[in-house]
């Protein structure tokens, strides 16, 4: 099973992001609600990839890329960021700060499990 | 692999998920604007409510509402450029962004009932871009420092500094508290997020801050959370408070001492405070319709438990011993009506949260009226029906609309009367006997001037207060001379009166004294059922049947209903074909033994029954389709299978409500005890 961690504050949007995402078989999935949260499990458990919104209530998905690529265990954990905010600096922020990918709300259940597949099913090598 | 996802499965829960944010976002706006007339900064609300606006936006993306997104874009650009100005708003903002928070309500209105969504107004978008290069003119606050750790002090930002400093001055004690996340605490569920909740409880919190530390047995996630929050509680009573030692907790800065608090916590702030310390704890959010499926369930559970009911009274007759299938089927009773309440139960929500936009609605009546008013709440955790609330609240706004209108006076005219400058309104609730719910609406304004209302209605002048109450609710009656923009003409009373009286049951009264204010008591039950169903009329009289019961509405001409071999015993019972399948069709007159004239009716509506049974009763004329309020029948005398309650159908005339499918149960039990009546005994 792939351990898939789904962070966003609002409730309806994970579930829409777990509806996308049941597409591909095999994904287990954990959700969290802030970026607080977010970082405590992800200290706490391993995860193979993370879903993680941009605008949070308590840290932000910029403050959560910054303390996850700070982990020498979290370095290439993949994280695709999810985001409302789709201007060109948001992108350059977010992928300074370590995003693997980047994708902008709103989304199509294919565009969500095309930039999954992209992270996961890359050669093990790279 | 593609996967047909619709999303736009997710529009209830988005609807419900917007509406609560609307909720938040003018509950902040009323904070600011309170603020902003003490010439205050509000940074944390300004923050809030960014981030409802942002997730508004971002939900509204997902669904496709391109209106809202657009409003909200522009929203989110003017807060974010004020949260960085520290939460500074310019003149005239939070008016422009209440009426986006209109535009955006009608918007979701219009979705709920599934018309087309309008798009936003220019002007609005306009005036939003405007106010967006009027933040751009506001001062960056001044810097300042806090003594604390550097690690911790370089992840904050200047507002956060502010924050904390202005606490600080107000004569609050800011401290850190350190959470180190481990396995043991997450089992025992102390996480970060019920860490914060405990220390929200008791404390402001500004900021929180992961830091990274080394891995060891005392961190094993080799993690640390420093919250920096403010609180008028000491060290020992935070620890105990979040369930953490002593230890966890540091005085970054100890309450500055013979200050006064600057400036004393205004009625709205707490009242928003209450509100959603209520709501929040826990709270799951359901579709109603889903609670109402689940009612329905249990419905046929309780028909089945008849059913049952029946059966052992059958074999009790044949003589077979059923004490202990009795004892069983009681205690199936009881545990059937503790579920149906529990389900009752999950329909129930805060009064608080229906009161949410009264604050807006007076506020809107300030502006029109001219007039000053302090509006207070209280209504504790006193909980509704959610089908009670939806009814009960235009009737409250209606009241409020009127007790500011028409009861406070003017400015100079209180002065006159010798009170204070501010007229006084309040709702509080209180619960009264079993199952009801006692709102009431007071003003201290003028009061009902008897002598002027006999004379506007053209009738004596009333003596008691349910004479008032009366001509009061005279349909069209007003009391005033101009028709006023807020009131209308014919203030509505009668409307008040009849969804308190007709729709939910209740009373409504008045007390009121000259010159000294009004006060409007609706007395209304906690629980109703609210159904759908089709009315019709059968021999002369109106019934009406959920519609969840009825498959189908067909055409008969009581020509083509052919005697069957199942009819025998039943009165005009018959078969009628339906897409080649045979139903039993029975005359409901008939069933109910109802009295008819003379004449017969040729033409007929049959409806026909869901579910396995397929029976079509037949009546005379189909009047429509409504939502009703189910009054459950609570005489014993009347408590007969078949029928589940009255309703008011708006006449004043109680109307049955139908159980079809109980009728159809026993049609099918005393055919087959008929049948065997006649196999055993030969008769009939």
């Amino acid at each position: 099973m792939t351990k898939a961690l789904v962070v966003d504050d609002s409730k309806v949007m994970r579930d829409m992001i777990i509806a996308c995402l049941r597409g591909r078989p095999g994904l287990a999935f954990t959700h969290a609600s802030s970026g607080l949260e977010a970082i405590e499990r992800l200290s706490l458990a391993a995860f193979d990839l993370v879903v993680l919104d941009l605008n949070m209530p308590d840290i932000g998905g910029i403050e959560v890329l910054e303390f996850v690529r700070g982990q020498d265990r979290l370095r290439t954990l993949p994280i695709l960021v999810v985001t409302t905010r789709g201007d060109e600096g948001s992108r350059t922020r977010a992928i300074e700060a370590g995003a693997s990918r980047f994708l902008t709300k709103p989304f199509t259940p294919d565009l969500i499990l095309s930039e999954v597949g992209a992270l996961l099913d890359r050669p093990a090598s790279t | 692999m593609s996967t047909p996802v619709d999303l736009s499965e997710f529009l209830t829960a988005y609807l419900a998920e917007v509406d609560e944010l609307l909720g938040t976002t003018s509950t902040m706006l009323l904070a600011i604007e309170s603020a902003s007339r003490r010439a205050e900064p509000a940074p944390m609300q300004v923050r809030e409510l960014f981030r409802a606006v942002h997730t508004i936006k971002g939900l509204s993306g997902m669904v496709g509402v391109d209106a809202i997104v657009a409003i909200t874009h522009r929203m989110e650009t003017l807060l974010r450029g004020a949260e960085r100005r520290g939460g500074k708003l310019p003149r005239g903002a939070v008016d422009v962004l209440l009426e986006a928070t209109r535009c955006i309500e009608d918007r979701v209105r219009a979705l709920h009932a599934g018309v087309s969504v309008e798009e936003a107004p220019a002007t609005l978008l306009g005036a939003l871009d405007a106010l967006e290069l009027d933040v751009a003119q506001l001062n960056e606050p001044a810097s300042f420092t806090l003594s604390l750790e550097p690690t911790i002090r370089s992840r904050l930002t200047a507002l956060e500094h502010e924050t904390l400093i202005g606490a600080a001055k107000a004569g609050r004690r800011v401290v850190t508290l350190r959470f180190v996340p481990s396995p043991t605490h997450a089992e025992a569920g102390v996480t970060i997020n019920t860490v914060r909740e405990r220390l929200a409880a008791v404390a402001e919190i500004v900021k929180v801050v992961p830091l990274a530390m080394p891995r060891s047995e005392s961190a094993p996630g080799g993690l640390v959370f420093v919250l920096l929050a403010s609180s008028v509680s000491s060290e020992s009573e935070l620890a105990t408070a979040v369930g953490l030692e002593l230890g966890a907790i540091t005085t970054v800065a100890e309450p500055a001492t013979a200050v006064m608090p600057a400036v004393p916590e205004d009625a709205t702030r707490v009242e928003v405070d209450d509100a959603t310390g209520v709501r929040r704890a826990g709270a799951v959010r359901v579709d109603v319709s889903r609670l109402d499926e689940t009612l329905e369930r249990l419905s046929s559970l309780i028909v089945a438990r008849a059913r049952l009911a029946r059966e052992i009274a059958r074999l009790h007759e044949a003589g077979v011993e059923v004490r202990e299938l009795r004892l069983i089927e009681r205690e199936q009773a009881r545990q059937l009506r503790d579920l149906r309440a529990s389900i009752l139960a999950l329909r129930m929500v805060p009064v608080a949260e229906l009161l949410d936009r009264v604050p807006l609605v007076v506020r809107g009546l300030r502006r029109t009226t001219g007039k000053s008013v302090q509006l207070e709440i209280d209504v504790g955790r006193d909980e509704l029906d959610k089908g009670v609330a939806e009814r009960i609240f235009p009737a409250i706004v209606h009241l409020v609309r009127n007790a500011v209108d028409h009861g406070i006076e003017d400015r100079a005219g209180r002065l006159r009367a010798g009170k204070d400058e501010e007229g006084q309104l309040r709702i509080e609730s209180s619960a009264v006997g079993s199952g009801q719910l006692e709102i009431r609406v007071i003003d201290d304004g003028r009061g009902i001037d008897r002598e002027e209302l006999a004379r506007r209605a053209g009738a004596p002048v009333p003596e008691t207060e349910s004479e008032v109450l009366a001509l009061l609710c005279r349909a069209g009656l007003s009391t005033r001379d101009e028709v006023s923009d807020t009131s209308g003409r014919g203030m509505g009373m009668d409307i008040v009166r009849r969804i308190v009286v007709e729709q939910l049951g209740g009373q409504l009264a008045v007390r009121s004294e000259r010159g000294v204010g009004s006060t409007f008591v609706l007395c209304v039950p906690l629980t109703i059922s609210i159904i759908d169903a089709f009315t019709f009329e059968c021999a002369g009289q109106r019934f009406a049947v959920p519609l969840a019961s009825v498959d189908e509405i067909l055409e008969v001409d009581p020509a083509s209903v052919r005697q069957g071999p199942s009819s025998a015993g039943l009165d005009g019972a018959g078969l009628l074909e339906r897409r080649g399948v045979a139903v039993s069709v029975v005359h409901l007159d008939a069933v109910l033994g109802l009295a008819r004239g003379r004449e017969r009716v040729t033409a007929k509506k049959g409806l026909v029954l869901r579910g396995e049974l397929p029976v079509a009763f037949l009546v005379d004329r189909m009047l429509g389709q409504q939502e009703i309020v189910v009054r459950p029948l609570l005489d014993p005398l009347v408590a007969v299978a078949g029928i589940t309650g009255a309703t008011d159908l708006g006449d004043g005339k109680p109307t049955l409500i139908l159980d079809l499918v109980a009728l159809a149960g026993g049609l099918v039990t005393s055919r087959r005890a008929s049948a065997r009546a006649r196999r055993v005994e030969l008769r009939s």
